[in-house]
């Protein structure tokens, strides 16, 4: 089957033209899509089930995997799908639990848009159910110690990385501050004046920790982005944040309030108290987490909440993108600066 | 009393009108619209009442404290164009480290827990933290 082949080529669906993909990736000597429906949720990102069929070839038999592309609107900060599928190869090769990278497409002309495929992975992954139903996660100080071991073999990744290298960009010296820099050189593209924002990022600025050998870090690693099944860990997802960088910043955001959905009294995200998740994390990588780093990086991370909500508000204001749920979303400014103000005042206590 | 609705009661009623009539006849993949209505409605009938308070003692405390911290302003600006101005000029104040010394920093702290609770109060009063102090 060939794309000029006058019988397929102007009726040729995304559907065929992603079973002739795979055949040529897997060496298959038929393909069958059974299912390919888009799932909810994902506003950068959209992810795809594919249900799948193969005849010969080493994949032979039927999957369940994930296919996901980028939605047509997209974020510039964020790495492509192919920069997203490497980084998910090394975090899956260095024993971090994620759904398992099987193939990327850079090739635009199959679909129009990069992808790549992942096993599927059962469970729930919304933050507003994983806090709310005990069923859900009956043993949560078991879960967080889980999510803080997965996170430090996230951390023991460092570079240099041959397969990370060309990707992301380099780890700059002192990351504390280079964010702090970012921060307010969007913050001075602004038309109002934010005093919390700016006294916040201050506040980092004369507070900012000695650097850390810069590691792998996330950067949304937070109850809302990985799977339960159980009660169980099956895996962490969205990757598109992922760069070199301070340990502690995921650390700050994963027990931030604003990510602890309906129990703000649970600091790791929601299930359970911080201890449990820090005892994973520092069993496994060996590093010892203050209340300080904490802190700071709570700080840090209401911060950059801030911004990406103010970035959000301005796409209904000016970027003609009219939605109530991107004003709606500029409006959470306030409760975001009052936490991290917050935070700030029992640091200085 | 006012004889006829203002316009605090009137988003009042508009919003009691959509969760308690509308609401439940919509589907269930629909119902998160009408619940971002809800709440656009009582942001704003919120804002319309404590709103301009806010600004108020905000842009007072601010005259104050950049007063008090040496740093002059034009005296002409008025209204919101004074509270712009009034903001802006602590911010740069804050960044120049101004507020750095400890109690620079706590009389600074004071103005923005209020002015940032002001407004919490306004646009999702649940987030306040009962205690005053964070969890």
């Amino acid at each position: 089957m060939s794309a000029a082949s006058p019988a397929t080529a102007a009726v040729r669906t995304p559907v065929a033209a992603i079973a002739h993909w795979l055949q040529h990736e897997t060496r298959a000597r038929e393909v069958r899509i059974t299912r390919l429906e888009r799932l909810p949720g994902g506003a950068i990102q959209e992810n795809w089930t594919l249900d799948v069929t193969f005849v010969g070839g080493e994949w032979a038999g039927a999957h369940e995997w994930v296919l996901r592309t980028d939605a047509p609107s997209f974020v510039a900060a964020s790495l492509t799908r192919s920069q997203e599928f490497a980084v998910l190869r090394v975090a899956h090769a260095n024993g971090v639990i994620v759904p398992r990278p099987l193939f990327v497409c850079t090739d635009d002309t199959v679909t129009g848009r990069q992808f790549f495929v992942m096993k599927r992975i059962p469970g729930i992954a919304a933050g507003h159910l994983l806090t709310r139903d005990p069923g859900l996660i009956p043993d949560g100080e078991a879960l967080a110690k889980t999510l803080g071991a997965n996170l430090a073999r996230l951390h023991a990744i460092a570079p240099p990385q041959p397969a990370l290298d060309r990707i992301l960009p380099p780890p700059r010296s002192n990351h504390a501050l280079a964010t702090v820099a970012d921060y307010r050189a969007y913050v001075d593209t602004l038309h109002d004046a934010h005093p919390a924002l700016e006294w916040a990022l201050r506040w980092c600025e004369i507070h900012a920790p000695t650097p850390a050998a810069p590691t792998l870090i996330h950067r949304d690693y937070r109850t809302g982005n990985y799977m339960v099944d159980a009660g169980r860990l099956t895996g962490v997802l969205d990757w598109e944040f992922a760069g070199w960088g301070d340990p502690s910043e995921d650390l700050g955001w994963f027990t931030a309030r604003c990510w602890r959905f309906a129990r703000p009294d649970l600091e790791a995200g929601g299930i359970a108290r911080s201890e449990a998740f820090l005892d994973g994390y520092e069993g496994a990588s060996g590093r010892q987490v203050t209340r300080r780093d904490l802190q700071y990086w709570q700080v840090m991370a209401h911060i950059r909440w801030t911004i990406i909500a103010l970035q959000q508000a301005q796409r209904h204001l000016a970027g003609g993108e009219r939605s109530l749920e991107l004003a709606l979303t500029g409006r959470i400014v306030h409760e975001l600066e009052y936490e991290a103000i917050a935070i700030i005042a029992e640091a200085r206590q | 009393m006012n004889d006829i609705s203002s316009a605090t009661d009137l988003l009042a009623i508009a919003r009691d009108a959509l969760t308690q009539q509308l609401l439940p006849l919509l589907p269930k993949e629909r119902r998160y619209v009408a619940l971002m209505i809800g709440n656009a409605l009582g942001i704003a009938s919120r804002e319309l009442q404590t709103g301009a308070a806010a600004d108020a003692g905000e842009a007072q405390r601010c005259a104050t404290l950049l007063a008090r911290s040496g740093i002059a302003l034009s005296p002409s600006i008025e209204g919101p164009a004074a509270l712009a101005q009034l903001r802006r000029a602590l911010c740069d104040a804050i960044r120049a480290g101004r507020f750095d010394q400890p109690n620079a920093q706590a009389a600074l702290m004071e103005h923005l827990t209020r002015t940032a609770s002001d407004w919490v109060s306004i646009s999702n009063p649940k987030a306040l933290h009962s205690t005053g102090e964070s969890a």
